[in-house]
């Protein structure tokens, strides 16, 4: 008989990797993913084309479409009139949301609850429907086709757009640092400056940056309004596109996705997105 | 009204639709004393306190500062100081701007401000802390930050809801003593909701008991707990022994012969008021620390269930014949039970309390 | 009590008897919502109940509603609608529900990026990503190109301007929304629900079709609405990709407008996508009031 000795084994057992569902999973999100971006980046592609036609392969690369929707003078004006618009609706919607949704999380009555809703429909009911009834009723105020008109026109949507971040994030937020700066001697409207502002601004912030930029492409609101001084971007870039076919719209359209990119780089400076997101 | 009285409470109710949450409350504090409103979980403490506080509009009565009538004021012009249970420190705000922002909106000038807030500060053991962020702060310093900011502002009266609640067991306890000491240097009156009678018995001159929405007992900790007037709050503060009884007539001065509900109705003298009518039911509660027990035989015997050693003492669970619910003894010393497993019990006739009611609950 | 403590109710001052309201202290009063109300009365409420009074003249009330429900091209639109937000519905949710769910189990660290990629596209104009399809598909873009050079056809085909090139668009504009709806009730189903299904025996697509799924039914009525109303309200993808082989309500609203200046019929068809939206909001208030969330 013979002993063996031997000194306790250490045996690793393989961990569990992914499965195969799992990998499939994966592999199916990014595909996913490629055909939400494709369109987005064939169009800043196309926007640097040397062709004056829509063309397979490039023939090269220029920034020619640039200088010329720079020089295409409809383009830049609606495109001030949009960023405008964009900027003065949530502006606006800001103003006359933001004290709204502070006394309907409050007041926590049926009227409060009812008033909620009617604040938030806007979101609901089709824009193009909400466009053509407007105009009607502004032009029976004799506002007409103007740029006030579509102003308030986008405010009817901003209001929805930043007081329904404005609601979650003050709902959040207990009434005991009100009634605590109330006992210290606050009044009302300094406990509203100095706590209850500084505590819902991500939410003003990120309802804002949603309502500017569903401003910027709010084609079916904005296209009742559109004249001389009012035309917003979506609307030139529609009618332009119904007679021409050229890389200047993937150029103009590039141009408007940084806008957009800068509004979010600059609210992301200011609060960081993932609180954004949490809102 | 008397301008020495700091706070008081004249026939206060509260409805909230059909349920009355507080009913007609009066309640008096006096100068520089901490009150305590202990009490069971939705029996009105909270209330109480928001209705002083002003952020509850009382449906009658009214609210008394000072002796003035500011049931009709805002809170922000009552001029009380508050520590939330959970501190509800402004998180946008310093340590340092926190504890100055009562100062600012009485549009004190920057200068005196910092000044008051570092002594306040210095006062609560936060020195270096005021440029410090709300969040890098622990929770017993966010506490002690809540203490400062309701303190910097000379309140006339500070109201305290659960102050300690969120913290762990040895901070409370230390926090409790501290908070306490600085309540008494500055002379503050205050009054502290609760719902751990320790804590009630611990930091306050006078505890008020509250149940279903009324004060049920007012006095000095050492009165609630040897003279509680009910069943219920004899039991809510530490535990009692409960005996059902008759009243078997008069004994010597202010005593009276009650006859236990018990085999073979043993005879206890209990004290009571002057004003009782004969075989009237008599209810008697006696602390657990107040009973004592021997191997020889006595007027009552019971059957040992248990035995447990507390550290300082040993808890003993007894059975006594004609009683449903077990009987608590605690004793420095270990008994030993006679040979049939039963043990004498008794108690010295003072510490016998005589129950008004047949309890409430 | 000291003092003259607790005296009986009747005999208290008449001052201190007086029943006041009760309100709390709050920092707002309902002047806060009057301007809102007032601007969304004005400019939200009237408008849409003017609308309702243009859509029934005077002479002939419900002439506009019965051409729309009798005639058989309107009809047809009628229906067109209903199918086209309904197939894009049901698409989203199919093509979505994986993503949601790869979101909540898998994704760990790259869930804020797969956030932002779901919101990356919001950042561009609906009419840039149309374009962006046209210039994939059209009889020169890229598709055919590649098609052409690897010879797998021998001409062009005509690829844009097809039903099938409309539901693209849709869902591609419209799928984030689902994702995002969907994500937000999944993450509130407990992982361990689904373990202690398998430790039952269930296997996995069991343990999917018995209890994730019917937890997440809630994101998924709510993306479904979302995406159903949006759609309804869409036109710029049926004008742009349909080549007028796809007409829809809006659609057809946009060019009563612009051609025919036919009001009051333009009218009634809004009214009529606003009775969609308007069920669409109710199923989802009943939703959301069945999870007790207000
Ligand atoms: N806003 C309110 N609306 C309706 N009922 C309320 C409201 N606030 C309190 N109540 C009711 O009034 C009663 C007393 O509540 P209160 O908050 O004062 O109790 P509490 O003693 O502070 O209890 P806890 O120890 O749990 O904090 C409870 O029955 C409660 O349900
Ligand atoms: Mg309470």
């Amino acid at each position: 008989m013979t002993t063996i000795v031997t000194t306790p084994q250490v045996i690793e057992r393989r961990q569990k990797g992914p499965g195969w569902g799992q990998v499939l999973l994966a592999a199916y999100v990014l595909l996913f993913f490629a055909f939400l971006l494709l369109p987005i980046a064939i169009v800043v592609l196309v926007s640097f084309s040397s062709s004056s036609f829509i063309v397979f392969p490039m023939p090269g690369f220029s920034t020619q479409w640039y200088y010329r929707i720079v020089e295409y003078r409809p383009f830049m004006q609606s495109l001030l009139v949009s960023v405008e618009i964009a900027l003065l609706s949530a502006l606006a919607g800001t103003v006359l949301g933001v004290p709204a949704a502070i006394w309907a999380v409050r007041a926590n009555t049926n009227a409060a609850q009812v008033f909620t809703n009617v604040m938030l429909a806007p979101i609901s009911v089709p824009a193009i429907l909400l466009g053509f009834s407007l105009l009607y009723m502004l032009s029976a105020l004799t506002l007409g086709v103007s740029f006030l008109s579509l102003l308030i026109t986008h405010t009817v949507v901003a209001i929805p757009y930043i007081s329904r971040t404005v609601l979650a994030v003050y709902r959040g937020i207990p009434a005991d640092y009100e009634e605590a700066a109330a006992v210290l001697g606050a009044s009302r409207a300094q406990i509203f400056f100095q706590i209850t502002m500084p505590l819902i601004k991500p939410g003003i912030f990120a309802g804002a940056l949603f309502s500017v930029l569903i401003s910027l492409d709010n084609l079916p609101l904005s296209f009742f309004f559109g004249g001389a001084s009012s035309s917003s971007l979506p609307v030139v870039m529609l009618s332009y596109m119904q007679n021409q076919f050229d890389p200047s719209i993937a150029a103009i359209a590039t141009v408007q996705m940084l806008i957009a990119i800068v509004a979010l780089g600059i609210v992301n400076a200011i609060y960081g997105v993932d609180k954004l997101t949490a809102a | 009204m008397n301008a020495s009285v700091p706070l008081s409470l004249e026939n206060v109710t509260k409805r909230y639709g059909q349920t009355l949450a507080l009913k007609p409350t009066s309640l008096h504090v006096a100068p520089g004393e901490m009150l305590a409103l202990l009490g069971p979980s939705g029996c009105g403490k909270t209330t109480t306190l928001r209705i002083i506080a002003g952020f509850s509009m009382p449906n009658t009565g009214s609210v008394l500062i000072g002796g003035v009538d500011v049931t009709e004021l805002p809170p922000n012009r009552r001029g009380l100081g508050m520590v939330f249970q959970n501190y509800s420190l402004f998180p946008h705000m310093t340590v340092g701007q926190n504890v100055a922002y009562g100062l600012k909106t009485r549009g004190m000038p920057a200068a005196e401000r910092t000044k008051k807030v570092r002594a306040m500060l210095d006062l609560v053991r936060l020195s270096n802390f005021e440029d410090r962020s709300i969040h890098q702060m622990s929770g017993g310093q966010q506490q002690r930050v809540a203490l400062a900011r309701s303190l910097v502002t000379d309140p006339k009266v500070l109201l305290l809801d659960e102050p300690l609640g969120a913290l762990d067991r040895n901070l409370r306890e230390s926090m409790q003593f501290e908070l306490r000491a600085i309540q008494r240097r500055l002379g503050i009156t205050s009054i502290i909701v609760t719902h751990d009678q320790e804590e009630a018995l611990t930091m306050s001159d006078r505890i008020a008991v509250m149940a279903e929405g009324e004060i049920v007992q007012v006095g000095t900790p050492i009165d609630i707990y040897e003279r509680p007037q009910s069943q219920f709050v004899s039991e809510f503060l530490g535990t009692a022994n409960i005996f059902d009884g008759t009243l078997a007539g008069p004994a010597e001065a202010g005593m009276w012969n009650v006859r236990l509900t018990l085999p073979n109705a043993p005879v206890v003298k209990v004290a009571g008021p002057p004003s009782l009518r004969g075989s009237s039911a008599i209810r008697v509660a006696v602390r657990p620390e107040r009973l004592a027990i021997s191997p020889e035989s006595t007027q009552l015997r019971a059957n040992v269930r248990g035995i447990v050693f507390r550290g300082s003492y040993y808890a003993y669970e007894l059975d006594l014949p004609g009683l449903e619910k077990p009987i608590y003894v605690y004793s420095g010393e270990k008994t030993v039970a006679a040979n049939d497993g039963t043990i004498g019990l008794g108690w010295p006739d003072e510490y016998a309390i005589m129950l008004s009611d047949g309890g409430v609950r | 009590m000291s003092q003259p403590a607790a005296l009986p109710i009747a005999e208290a001052g008449e001052a201190t008897l007086r029943s006041r309201s009760g309100r709390p202290f709050q920092i707002s009063s309902g002047l806060w919502a009057l301007p809102a109300l007032i601007f969304l009365m004005a400019f939200f409420i009237i408008p849409l109940a003017a609308n309702i009074a243009r859509s029934l003249p005077a002479e002939d009330m419900f002439r506009f509603y019965a051409v729309l429900f009798t005639d058989p091209y309107y009809l047809g639109v009628v229906w067109q609608t209903v199918k086209v937000s309904a197939i894009t519905t049901v698409a989203c949710l199919l093509i979505g529900y994986p993503v949601s769910y790869f979101m909540v189990r898998f994704a760990g660290r790259w869930n804020s990026l797969i956030v932002f990629l779901l919101i990356a596209p919001l950042l561009t104009s609906i009419i840039m990503r149309t374009f962006g399809w046209t210039v994939l598909f059209a009889r020169k873009g890229l598709v055919n190109t590649m098609l052409l050079g690897a010879d797998l056809i021998e001409k062009p085909e005509n690829m844009v301007n097809t039903e099938m090139m409309v539901y693209v668009g849709l869902i591609h504009v419209l799928v984030p929304f689902m994702v995002l709806s969907i994500t937000s009730v999944l993450q509130g189903v407990n992982p361990s629900l689904e373990e202690s299904a398998q430790i039952l025996g269930a296997s996995k697509l069991r343990t999917f079709l018995t209890v994730t799924f019917p937890l997440s039914i809630d994101g998924i009525a709510t993306g479904c609405i979302l995406v159903f109303v949006l759609t309804n309200g869409s036109f710029l993808t049926m004008l742009l990709l349909g080549g007028g082989k796809v007409t829809t309500l809006s659609l057809l609203i946009y060019q009563q407008f612009t051609l025919t200046q036919n009001i009051g019929f333009a009218a009634a068809m809004g009214n009529v996508l606003l009775l969609f939206a308007l069920i669409g909001m109710t199923i989802q208030l009943r939703f959301l009031r069945r999870k007790g969330v207000k």
